[in-house]
């Protein structure tokens, strides 16, 4: 039961991540960024709760507040440039912050014990939960609502005016340029959404996991935080979230039995699901197809 | 500073910049990509080291000369690069970018996992040519080897620019380049272009694989992603789609990686070289020699 539980962390975490960088591509940016906000958000959490002792949702809001302000900050001069330059960019910046918590030093002592983030070792002994008597489930229970928030947020601004205005810059600049779409500021706003979101989830990562390191903000996180949206599809939030149990859950860990082989198939089934289906495996004509499917059986049921 | 010090700095730049031939290379692959089909090919560096690794399996336990050793790699570069077009772009819409960005990365993964599994994650040692030459000038050495691979660098890009601009093939990717539609008016196929092209770049990023192999002496499925990164930044350092900026920025970033590891250890090297892509970014977004039309 407890795997299940630890799949269930791991996949809710992943989620936010993967709506984080939802948010960048809807207007038709690739960011690479989205790790170095989720490492961010994640040492902000981990020390405020640690070195400081605050009670933890203060502290995800202030690591969120940080993660979202610096990604505003750095979408400035990131989103004068676009395509190869963006996704370049957002790399080196996401590699930067990893260096940097690499080189980062900040310790404290506290009884015999010395705590909080020492460079290449990481940090150590995040202690909220088990501290403050959360069950496993407890925070299962935590993660899902923190999710459940954000993709209600997400769908509620997709339906309003922001997403309009966010899905028209990425699928036209000019047009909606002509139109009177201050582009700049439209994506900085998609960055700092991004951030946020991504702060968030590293907060919480940092908790369940109550040990981070550098390494585990890598490119490689970057690059499965702009997978899950990109295979799900960009037409919803539930896109991303399906994407991620595919990956999570049925490739990583669905996939065990097969040993080696499954981080050969890993590769492959990516790369067959992006042939198969190019704009993501929840894409427009296969929600329309959902649609009328349930519009029919109500019909059916009502007569 | 006293004199000593300083020696030490210009000799660690200078073996940084015969190094830096390697990054030149991979650059130029990500140049030359982008340039004809507008699209990033992720998986390249991975494809690279992948192909030096395919030269020295082929080869299994036979002790082969390493010029034979580097024509294998170049070689398989240029299937590994005809698979990669087949796979990840030639089946899906180009009016998409993230779908063949995606299936890059895809591609990517399965060629680290595909090195990884055939020699269950152990670095191969790689042949090297000259390693026991040293040419002293003044207080300077000069490696052997890495006099070699810089040599080898320029020869290929000097190879590559004669195709390019001297060849009817070359004309044809040019063409392309600049105008698709007009280009397959005039009766260019572009699949064969585009094919051609990753097959070439496949082949200098074979060599590059082999050079990489050869400066440091071993080969590591590790390698493939930082690689990546480091080719990336020179592609946009050097600006988008422009051959002699790849060349320069290759390196430039080589030498100063190696300045910045002599005075800041390893451990903050790359901190400052993606300090120095944000510089770049910030003041001369468009690269050092890109056309201003060149941002996107």
């Amino acid at each position: 039961m407890d795997f299940y539980l630890g799949l269930a962390q791991i996949i809710g975490v992943h989620t936010l991540l993967g709506l984080s960088a939802y948010c960048v591509l809807l207007t038709g940016q690739v960011s690479l960024a989205q790790a170095g906000f989720f490492a961010i958000g994640a040492y902000v959490a981990g020390m405020l709760t640690v070195l400081a002792q605050w009670p933890l949702i203060p502290a995800l809001l202030v690591a969120a507040i940080v993660a979202g302000a610096i990604a505003c900050a750095v979408g400035f001069p990131a989103l004068r440039v676009k395509g190869l330059m963006l996704v370049v960019a957002t790399t080196a910046f996401g590699e930067a912050v990893r260096l940097f918590f690499f080189n980062f030093n900040y310790q404290l002592e506290r009884g015999e014990l010395r705590i909080g983030p020492h460079g290449g070792e990481g940090f150590r002994q995040i202690r909220y939960f088990p501290e403050n008597g959360w069950s496993t489930f407890d925070v299962v229970v935590f993660i899902w609502i923190v999710v459940a928030l954000t993709m209600a947020a997400l769908w509620w601004m997709d339906r309003s005016r922001a997403g309009a205005v966010l899905r028209a810059v990425g699928e036209d600049e000019l047009a909606a340029q002509s139109s009177g779409l201050n582009l700049t500021a439209v994506k900085v706003s998609a960055m700092t959404v991004g951030g946020v979101i991504a702060g968030i989830g590293g907060g919480i990562f940092a908790h369940y996991t109550t040990h981070i390191e550098h390494v585990q903000f890598g490119v490689v996180l970057a690059t499965f935080a702009i997978a899950y949206p990109i295979l799900g599809g960009l037409s919803n939030v539930f896109g991303t979230l399906i994407a991620v149990v595919f990956i999570q859950g049925l490739l990583i860990e669905g996939l065990r039995f097969m040993g080696d082989w499954r981080n050969l198939l890993f590769g492959g089934l990516i790369l067959l699901a992006m042939n198969l289906r190019p704009r993501g495996l929840l894409d427009a004509p296969a929600l329309a197809e959902l649609k009328r499917r349930l519009v029919r059986r109500k019909d059916r049921a009502r007569a | 500073m006293d004199y000593l010090d300083f020696i030490d700095a210009v000799q660690a730049l200078a073996d940084g910049v015969l190094f830096g031939a390697t990054y030149a290379l991979l650059g130029i692959g990500f140049t030359l990509i982008f340039g004809v089909m507008h699209k990033i090919n992720l998986s390249y560096a991975a494809a690279s080291i992948g192909a030096a690794y395919a030269s020295l399996l082929i080869l299994g336990n036979v002790k082969a000369p390493p010029p034979l050793v580097f024509a294998l790699a170049a070689l398989a570069g240029g299937f590994i690069g005809a698979g990669v077009y087949l796979l990840c772009f030639k089946f899906i819409p180009l009016a998409n970018p993230l779908a063949t960005l995606m299936s890059t990365v895809g591609m990517l993964l399965l060629i680290d996992e595909i090195v990884v599994h055939v020699t269950d994650g152990v670095p191969l040692s790689y042949p090297a040519l000259f390693s026991d030459v040293i040419i002293r000038t003044g207080a300077f050495n000069l490696r052997g080897d890495l006099m070699f691979v810089f040599a080898l660098g320029c020869v290929c890009m000097v190879v590559l620019l004669a195709l390019l601009y001297r060849t009817r093939l070359g004309l044809a990717t040019r063409a392309v380049s600049q105008e698709p539609t007009a280009a397959q008016l005039c009766g260019i196929g572009l699949d064969r272009v585009n094919s051609l092209t990753f097959v070439i770049t496949g082949v200098l990023g074979g060599i590059a694989g082999a050079m990489i192999g050869a400066a440091i002496g071993v080969l590591s499925p590790l390698l493939s992603l930082p690689l990546t990164v480091k080719g990336l930044i020179v592609t946009v350092i050097g600006g988008l789609g422009s051959i002699p900026g790849a060349i320069i920025a290759g390196l430039l970033v080589g030498g100063l990686e190696n300045v910045f590891q002599f005075f800041r250890g390893v451990s903050e090297r790359d901190l400052y070289i993606m300090l120095l892509l944000f510089i770049f970014l910030v003041f001369r977004p468009g690269g050092l020699f890109a056309s201003a039309a060149g941002r996107d």
